[in-house]
């Protein structure tokens, strides 16, 4: 740990550090030895990494989520068996396999974690943020959830209760965010634009 | 296990680091490192209990220190070393020393890895294979033993007590699943618990709460 904390690596053109070389050599070593061993199709991993890069991602969940603004009869479906409603829309898949949606109203705020290790609904948000997946977030969002969300620019007020979903089992959560004001002339594909992916995690409003 | 991997409600760790990142990876070393987890989830084989233990036996100050991706790869390197796919020196040097029948471990094909990540897991049995032993409005107490092995309570919730919202299907059994030792299929419960229960008078709100998934054999009858 020195002087190379911020040297410039020519090669790629990043600034890097000591840690994250070593987890780069590792990572490399394990590449070259499994590929060598015939463990490893190397065109599989660029399958699957391609996959999670340009299919998944939180534009799937907000396409769910303006689907259930614009339509009562798939909100209801949603909230009482969002397995099946998400699914129903193609998004399923490793890591949403079995969800459960939980509704923002005008009482209730929602936020969703991981405190054990980083479960997140993949097919609908695609890979979780670095940092759902860090200690911060994960220690302190069963404790104080008002005080993280603050942190993110969302102060909620004492009347709104606040119910933290931990992901502690094989079900994955997603936030229904409430529909924002003055947009009952938006088509679904216009209002699925305003949905963020952090107002599907909880930590934003829409 | 206890270990520093449990971190729901620990202090200490200061704000949340927020970085509004638009990438799925952020360096390229990460990008193989997911994929070489998923393409070798199949053939080693190991499942995602397993592979979250392996992290869970990491040094504290590894856990904290390492990236992400860096722990994924220490965990699906210790799997494979457990079945006997490679050795210590080969992890380190990445030179091949011996070879492994891949009659036994074929390496997965492309579609076939993403066909089964678009179809993902089958973690449930049939409802009526189990008479759950709770119901809605039940008021359970979470047991307060922790298994040396994985498991699926954190600590912020032992020998609490909550209420079953939910009855939720039959699930295969973490703690079995990691252990090799198979499903042993039970109920999982959506318990509620106050925020108020859980952290006295330094919870934020008396009506705020939090909700947990939790298998059968982690509650009793309160």
């Amino acid at each position: 740990m020195s002087d190379h904390n911020h040297h410039k690596d020519h090669t790629h053109g990043h600034t890097h550090d000591p840690v994250e070389d070593g987890a780069a050599l590792r990572v490399r070593a394990l590449e070259e030895l499994v590929i060598a061993k015939g463990l490893v199709d190397p065109a599989a991993l660029d399958s699957v990494v391609e996959y999670y890069e340009r299919e998944t991602g939180p534009r799937n969940g907000a396409s769910v989520v303006a689907k259930a603004w614009v339509d009562p009869e798939f909100k209801a479906w949603l909230l009482k068996d969002g397995t099946a409603a998400i699914h129903s829309m193609g998004f399923k898949g490793y890591q949403g396999e079995h969800m459960r949606v939980v509704e923002n109203t005008a009482d209730v705020h929602n936020v969703i974690v991981c405190t054990l290790c980083s479960c997140y609904p993949w097919p609908v948000l695609g890979l979780p943020p670095a940092w759902y997946k860090g200690p911060a977030y994960r220690s302190r969002v069963v404790r104080e959830p008002r005080a993280v969300l603050a942190e993110f620019g969302l102060t909620l007020s004492q009347d709104m209760k606040v119910q933290v979903w931990d992901s502690t089992a094989e079900i994955r959560f997603m936030v229904l965010p409430r529909r924002p004001e003055n947009t009952e002339g938006l088509s679904e594909a216009e209002l699925a634009d305003m949905v963020t992916r952090d107002g599907m995690i909880g930590t934003a409003v829409v | 296990m206890d270990n520093i991997h449990d971190l729901g409600g620990m202090h200490g760790f200061g704000p949340v680091p927020i970085e509004s990142e638009g990438y799925t990876f952020k360096h390229e070393w990460q990008r193989r490192a997911f994929g070489l987890t998923q393409s070798l989830a199949g053939n080693t084989p190991f499942c995602a209990d397993m592979h979250r233990h392996k992290i869970e036996q990491l040094s504290a100050v590894d856990y904290l220190q390492m990236d992400y991706f860096e722990k994924w790869t220490v965990a699906t390197s210790e799997l494979m070393k457990d079945a006997g796919l490679v050795d210590a020196n080969e992890l380190a040097t990445g030179v091949k020393s011996f070879a492994v029948d891949l009659t036994k471990h074929p390496a997965v094909r492309p579609d076939d890895l993403v066909n089964a990540m678009k179809v993902g897991g089958d973690y449930t049995f049939p409802a009526e294979s189990r008479v759950a032993a709770f119901q809605v409005n039940d008021t359970v107490r979470v047991l307060s033993n922790c298994p040396s092995g994985h498991t699926r309570v954190p600590r912020y919730v032992r020998g609490k007590i909550g209420t079953v919202c939910n009855v939720e299907d039959v699930f295969q059994f973490a703690d079995a699943v990691a252990k090799g030792e198979g499903p042993a299929p039970q109920h999982c419960y959506l318990v509620l618990f106050k925020a108020t229960d859980l952290w006295g008078e330094d919870a934020e709100a008396p009506d705020d709460v939090i909700y947990l998934d939790l298998a059968e054999a982690y509650l009793e009858r309160a």
